[in-house]
């Protein structure tokens, strides 16, 4: 049972910088999600925290004791890898009790914690098998039961699911979660994909080249992105962005181009007085955008103009990406709402759906 | 050579050659164990000099292809092609200094200072060969054994070994094949028949100023070459892999 906490972590590779000055404070028990694009640093954080990498500067402290210089083996990790890293000349039996045998325990109570652990994760038959008569998923149960079955104080998950197919990956993500409840260990966990943050996390850290973006609650990340970069990253499908002119009057102040409009409330209108630009990037997200005609449109605090470039058909629903003057903005409308390609179409949202960011840095206007 | 090994003198010798000898013997075969040289001897002193060498030359080679292949420190590079320069150096060159230095140790004329002799021929190309094994081994298996808690010699030696062990036994029949071979080591480093070798015992014994005993000399022959063939087949296979392994594999 640990807490973690990394302070101004850095890590270079000769002149690249892998991570800059990451902050992190990890609870006890807590599920965080690193999550972030391919080359964003968040693998090589996760092997930071598991000591396979040195930090080349800043402190990890476990339990407010400083580990920078303490080995992989004393660190009381587990860690699952992406493609398993299972011992393919060993039976599922002696993967999983490899680790215990190192720590002197005696045989028939590793016996009992593999038997344990084994009907945990349901391969109790495939104890005497080696990793290559299994499935993906029976692999990937075995490398999750290999971390368990030692009762590690923190554990590493770095994309545990990235090789299973779309159905099993579901499924897994709901056993994982299981089990971290059942063991009740820390656990950080890396993924690409913003679905399995959203879904899985207690906390999520949005990383990008190396840095901590944000770090917060599913519905924080969400609701109030900190940059375009957060905003743009979490979601599917990815909300969309138009940049306006600032015009500000004695009565207020308006956004306003050829083929947009929007109604600000006054809150927003007073965070934007306040700032000196004359550009500012309005972000929506689809599931707020509606299509609307000219005349309902008009009633509405934001109205955008735009030509539809794709329709994308899912179902129940239909994507809908528009390009307008200002960006493209994909809206997420019923099916039966009859749109096509080269359209003309109205797109509506209300002003309290609306994010704004900085035009230069991309920081949120709060 | 097998059909001459099973031919009589006078039928080795014929102006025009048979294809299959016309009245088979085994009097060759029987001559190498009961005439007056000392053939087994010559089986025992190949045998064991060339497996003591393969033995070792692996011993050897596998720690220090895996620190070529998973250390990270700075020599690391020239190291390595320091190693693949003494290879390339012809077997002739190392041939003076490896005397004197036997000489000095006082194990020339010994089965321990042929050994010596074949192992550093041996051994660069036996480092290089298992280091292309090692890199083949992914690292998450061995990030996986050093989180379990175990350090790195037993990692290499519960983890890594296991895994490259057809590499192993690849490499060793290599360094055994070669050093079976090799004669001029022998030639040079034994003066005494008897601590002879058999490719050396075979130059030195059949050949004379005035007649050869073709039919025994490739009755010797082949008992040469049969273990050698049996080797090679049974590492065939493996052996191709490794080569090409060892092919793509960069510093």
């Amino acid at each position: 049972m640990a807490s973690i906490s990394l302070r101004h972590v850095e890590k270079r590779y000769g002149d690249v910088l892998a991570l800059a000055d990451c902050n992190l404070e990890i609870a006890d028990h807590e599920f965080i999600v690193l999550v972030g694009p391919s080359g964003s640093g968040k693998t090589t954080l996760l092997r930071v925290i598991a000591g396979l990498e040195h930090v080349s500067a800043g402190e990890l402290y476990f339990n407010d004791v400083c580990v920078n210089d303490v080995d992989v083996s004393d660190r009381d990790i587990a860690m699952v890898f992406q493609n398993y890293g299972l011992y393919p000349h060993m039976s599922v039996y002696d993967n999983m009790a490899f680790g215990l045998r190192r720590r002197r325990i005696a045989t028939d109570e590793i016996d009992r914690h593999v038997r344990r652990t084994a009907k945990m994760l349901s391969i109790e038959p495939l104890l005497n098998r080696r990793p290559r008569q299994l499935s993906g998923g029976q692999r990937q149960r075995v490398a999750l039961g290999r971390a368990i079955v030692r009762d590690p104080a923190v554990f590493l998950l770095d994309e545990p699911l990235s090789n299973l197919d779309a159905h099993l990956r579901v499924q897994m993500r709901a056993e994982i979660l299981k089990v971290h409840r059942a063991v009740a260990a820390t656990a950080v966990y890396v993924t690409h994909d913003q679905v399995e943050a959203l879904t899985m996390g207690d906390r999520i850290a949005v990383m990008n080249d190396g840095r901590i973006h944000q770090l917060g609650t599913p519905g924080e990340l969400y609701d109030g992105p900190v940059d375009k970069f957060v905003a743009s990253f979490i979601g599917t499908p990815a909300m969309g962005f138009i940049s306006f002119c600032i015009q500000r009057s004695s009565d207020g102040v308006a956004l306003i181009t050829d083929s947009a409009r929007i109604r600000v409330s006054m809150a927003q209108a007073q965070a934007l007085r306040k700032i000196s630009a004359d550009l500012i990037v309005v972000g929506i997200r689809p599931e707020h955008l509606t299509l609307e005609t000219e005349r309902e449109a008009s009633a509405t605090d934001v109205s955008v103009r735009g030509r539809v470039e794709m329709v994308e058909m899912l179902g129940a629903e239909q994507y809908v990406h528009v390009n307008t003057d200002g960006g493209s903005l994909t809206a997420r409308v019923p099916r039966n709402q009859p749109v096509k390609v080269d359209d003309t179409v109205i797109l509506a949202a209300a002003a309290a759906d609306l994010h704004f960011f900085n035009h230069v840095t991309g920081s949120a206007l709060r | 050579m097998i059909a001459t090994s099973f031919k009589t003198e006078l039928e080795a010798s014929r102006l025009d050659p048979t294809l299959w000898p016309h009245d088979g013997t085994f009097a060759n075969y029987v001559g190498l164990w009961s005439g007056s040289l000392p053939f087994v001897s010559f089986f025992i002193n190949t045998v064991v000099t060339c497996i003591a060498t393969a033995v070792i030359a692996v011993m050897i080679a596998t720690p220090a292809a895996y620190a070529l292949s998973r250390g990270r420190f700075r020599l690391r590079a020239p190291i390595g092609y320091a190693i693949l320069i003494f290879r390339m150096l012809p077997l002739v060159v190392l041939l003076a200094p490896l005397y004197l230095l036997l000489l000095h140790a006082g194990l020339l004329d010994t089965r321990a200072g042929l050994i010596v002799g074949f192992t550093t021929f041996g051994l660069p190309f036996a480092v290089w060969m298992m280091k292309s094994f090692i890199d083949a081994v992914p690292i998450e298996i061995e990030e996986a054994a050093r989180i379990d808690g175990y350090p790195r010699w037993q990692i290499l030696v519960r983890v890594v070994a296991p895994l490259i062990l057809p590499g192993l036994t690849t490499t060793a029949t290599f360094v055994f094949m070669e050093a079976w071979n090799n004669l001029i080591y022998p030639l040079t480093f034994v003066t005494t028949l008897e601590r002879q070798t058999l490719p050396a015992a075979l130059v030195l014994t059949f050949t004379g100023q005035f007649k050869t005993d073709w039919g025994g000399m490739m009755a010797a022959a082949t008992l040469t070459t049969l273990p050698l063939m049996i080797a090679f087949f049974a590492v065939q296979r493996s052996m191709v892999r490794g080569l090409t392994s060892g092919a793509v594999a960069g510093a």
